[in-house]
């Protein structure tokens, strides 16, 4: 029953006899889960898509019908933006960031065959896939989807009559209710194999900084989710037993709602932020042949403004009726918490310095992540100071923040991730001449879609309003929601490149080598994709740090972290381009 | 094979819980001096609660690890208490 | 069938760490959030709120305090079992392990009777906030003691399966759910 010291854990289930079911469906292979929630992500990440879609139009010529959907009433476009967010903050950067990157790079990251317990993997994996069904299920019930907005503030979320939609909402908390469980086993399951499963030789401190950035991500979901859980059951009893926590004229407060929300809800930025930083952080070094600049203070960094991240929440709440004693605290922390994050930027621009920069594309989506984010970063300290935040509260220049935030995590970060990740994961190298025409296009669509939200939303168009034109003092910039919208069209569009490029190497792109970057970290010794169980009878035994590149002592320029010589020779790769 | 540490006295652990309580009740039970008992109430109710973490959930034998795991969340929760009283406790 | 650190040559401060406790202490802390959550929000509400005491006036302390006597006693009988199984003495961890399902089970019929007054008093969720907490903090709790049981009596019903390792992590567990009672009680009955 026990695991004697020398024990590897062996499989459940033996290769040979692995049915379609237990290989494709209901695999505990850490990598096929970080598939599988790859693509549930990507699904969703079309609808989100479809979502933005329908609002940009609206916004631009709100008279109009929308194509494929009809004309656009305040309800509808309630629900568009309700669900366009939802989807892209649960359903999309959660899944690909922390569910596919996590799950897959992991174990490969840290020389283990699979995560410490592959069971409950699939059971995250599963649950996440039941509260995508759930969600789904919410657009077709009577009333339609929830439309109280991502942040579903109550009373307009709590009284059913208000909004009109009884069943959606009540979906939607399900829904949330088992995502975030989904999470919170995924998390464990992080934290845990990291702790345990590491490979001889690996030691905390020569972790690829990607697995760094998922722990500190899996550790602020676990510890913040808690309250908006007690939240959403206390809205949920709210809307269905008649109980008043967030209702005043029963007794309970709004406010408290919004508490408990953001006290999840800003730790959760991170939470989508953080593992983008990890894959870029992996990125550059690779592509600029040089060490990360930094390694243990970019560790310490991360912690702090982890740390930090549960003590800035109210700064979403400064126009909302809260203690005004608040705002100065809050404001301060949101203020510090801009260092470590600087300190990080500074840290990747330090390693680009002097480097011998390849501009494949990974690198290029990387060096894109870092720019956009730079200026998320920027507007960032505007609305976290109260007196600025006062006035930009719920504007589009809010909008443009956060999508200049999240939009170079998941957006940026993501596609960088998953062009340096992709030939590891299917075997196939991806077109990188599409690879950049899909950078352009998504550069210039997203700063052309965005970058004018910031005049707008100066210029006081509040959010979440369907039509612009009601509003005389708007009627002068409505041609920045026009451009807006015609930037969305190319950002949207361009997405078509990405699709085509994996369709197409999927089915007949060159076969990929194990190390086709010649990138010094342990996935990259495993072959193309790697097998079950990621090695042969040997695991690799790391005796170097995870960035160990232009070393003028090595044969050729740098290290990998397995420096056997088995483990070398399987780290050969293609030619470099 | 676990680890075989230490078994602390769980009788005499479990009987101090029981006099903690017992405590707790009779400082409910008075008549007046409610902010002392309410001390009592909630002191003899965090005494209760560090008896059985370190005695029964073994927090005395366990790394540094498993103590901060523990520990944060406690913290954490409490400052969203306290950040939550000027809009609640203090406000209008 | 622990796996542990020292297996696969990790060395370190994370050496001797076993995976299954080190799980379900994440877990706890993820727990400990949501309790937290749930008793911060009573707690400003409630010293900011009037009433409340009144209110609470009109649950049944006495069975607060048997259920209370109950869970104290069923976290000594279920760490007891787990010293059994390390002893190797089966028996007598089934004996300590039925006792703590037992508790639990008593536990959860006197709430249900608990409930049953209050309702029957006409002190539904919607009652008034002091209630609305009671339900959600008591109601959540009790879920909680549930699913303890069903982990105990599955614990119980393997003996093969009843390693001295799931035996504590099992009640790792009901520990927790012990120490949120130890707090909810006196917020709800006693203050």
């Amino acid at each position: 029953m026990s695991a004697s010291a020398s024990a590897v854990r062996e499989p459940s289930v033996h290769p040979a006899h692995a049915g379609f079911w237990s290989t494709y469906v209901f695999s505990t292979d850490h990598k096929t889960i970080g598939k599988q929630y790859l693509a549930l992500g990507a699904l969703w990440a079309v609808v989100g898509g479809l979502l933005a879609f329908v609002m940009r139009w609206q916004l631009a010529w709100p008279d109009t019908a929308v194509p494929g959907w009809g004309e656009i009433g305040p309800e509808t476009y309630n629900l568009v933006v309700t669900m366009h967010g939802t989807v892209m903050v649960f359903f999309v950067a959660m899944p690909i960031l922390l569910g596919a990157l996590g799950n897959f790079l992991i174990p490969l990251m840290i020389g283990a065959r699979d995560m410490i317990f592959p069971r409950l993997n699939m059971l995250s994996f599963w649950t996440f896939a039941l509260a995508s069904l759930v969600l789904l299920a919410s657009f077709f019930v009577p009333g339609g989807a929830a439309s109280a907005g991502w942040t579903g503030y109550p009373p307009l979320s709590a009284r059913p009559e208000y909004t009109g939609v009884e069943w959606g909402l009540n979906l939607w908390l399900v829904a949330q209710a088992l995502e975030f469980a989904a999470f919170l086993m995924g998390g464990v399951n992080y934290l845990t194999t990291v702790l345990t499963l590491r490979a001889p030789g690996m030691t905390l401190l020569r972790l690829p900084l990607l697995v760094w950035q998922q722990l500190t991500a899996a550790t602020l979901f676990l510890l913040s989710v808690g309250p908006l859980i007690a939240g959403a059951f206390m809205l949920l009893l709210d809307r269905l037993l008649g109980t008043g926590f967030f209702l005043p004229d029963r007794g309970g407060d709004p406010l408290l709602w919004q508490h408990l929300f953001w006290f999840f809800g800003h730790p959760e930025v991170y939470v989508i932020l953080l593992p983008a930083l990890g894959a870029v952080m992996e990125i550059l070094p690779v592509f600029s042949r040089k060490p990360i600049f930094g390694y243990r203070w970019i560790i310490g960094a991360t912690m702090v403004a982890g740390g930090l991240s549960f003590i800035v929440w109210a700064h979403h709440m400064f126009v909302s009726g809260m203690d005004p004693r608040l705002a100065m605290p809050f404001s301060i922390t949101t203020i510090l918490i801009s260092v470590p994050f600087a300190f990080l930027v500074f840290a990747m621009m330090a390693t680009l310095w002097r480097g011998s920069i390849r501009f494949e594309p990974p690198m290029v989506w990387a060096l894109g992540f870092l720019a956009m984010f730079v200026m998320g970063g920027l507007t960032g300290i505007f609305n976290g100071s109260a007196p600025a935040d006062i006035y930009i509260s719920d504007t589009y220049f809010v909008v443009a923040h956060f999508h200049y935030a999240l939009f170079s995590s998941l957006g940026f970060g993501g596609f960088a991730a998953i062009y340096f990740w992709f030939p590891k994961m299917f075997g196939r190298m991806l077109d990188p001449a599409l690879g950049h025409l899909h950078f352009w296009l998504t550069l210039v669509g997203f700063n052309v879609t965005f970058f004018p939200l910031h005049n707008i939303g100066l210029a006081g168009m509040m959010r979440r309003i369907a039509n612009p034109l009601q509003y005389e003092f708007l009627a002068p910039h409505q041609w920045l929601n026009e451009l807006a919208t015609v930037g969305a069209m190319i950002l949207l569009g361009g997405q078509a490149l990405f699709v085509l490029n994996v369709v197409r190497s999927l089915r007949a792109g060159p076969r990929a080598p194990a190390n086709p970057w010649q990138a010094a970290t342990l996935e990259w010794t495993a072959p193309s994709p790697p097998p079950h169980l990621n090695w042969g009878p040997a695991v690799p035994v790391v005796s170097e740090g995870p960035y160990e590149y232009s070393r003028p002592d090595a044969a050729e320029d740098w290290l990998p972290q397995a420096a056997s010589p088995a483990a070398r020779a399987r780290g050969e790769g293609g030619p470099w381009r | 094979m676990a680890v075989t540490r230490p078994h602390p006295r769980y009788l005499v652990v479990w009987a101090w819980l029981l006099a903690l309580m017992a405590a707790g009740l009779a400082a409910s039970a008075a008549p007046r001096a409610r902010g002392l008992a309410v001390a009592v109430i909630f002191g003899t109710a965090v005494a209760k609660a560090l008896l059985i973490g370190l005695n029964f959930m073994h927090l005395r034998f366990e790394g540094p690890l498993i103590v901060a795991i523990a520990t944060v969340p406690v913290l954490f929760a409490v400052v969203l208490t306290a950040a939550l009283f000027p809009d609640f406790v203090f406000g209008p | 069938m622990a796996m542990r650190a020292g297996a696969h040559g990790v060395a370190g401060a994370t050496a001797g760490l076993e995976a299954g406790k080190l799980g379900i202490w994440w877990f706890l802390a993820s727990e400990i959030m949501l309790f937290g959550g749930l008793i911060a929000s009573y707690v400003v509400f409630r010293l900011g709120g009037e009433g409340w005491a009144a209110e609470a006036a009109h649950l049944n302390t006495t069975i607060g305090i048997v259920n209370t006597l109950i869970l104290l006693s069923s976290s000594l009988t279920v760490v007891q079992a787990f010293a059994a199984a390390e002893r190797g003495e089966t028996r007598a961890t089934t004996v300590f392990l039925g006792l703590t399902v037992l508790g639990g089970l008593l536990f959860l019929g006197l709430k249900a009777v608990e409930y049953a007054g209050e309702l029957g008093h006409g002190f539904t969720p919607a009652s008034g906030l002091f209630w609305s907490f009671y339900y959600l903090m008591t109601g959540l709790h009790a879920l909680h003691v549930l699913t303890g049981v069903v982990i105990n009596l599955i614990l119980l019903a393997g003996r093969r399966w009843r390693t001295p390792h799931r035996v504590e992590l099992g009640g790792l567990y009901w520990h927790f759910v012990d120490v949120v009672w130890v707090f909810l009680f006196p917020l709800l009955y006693l203050a």
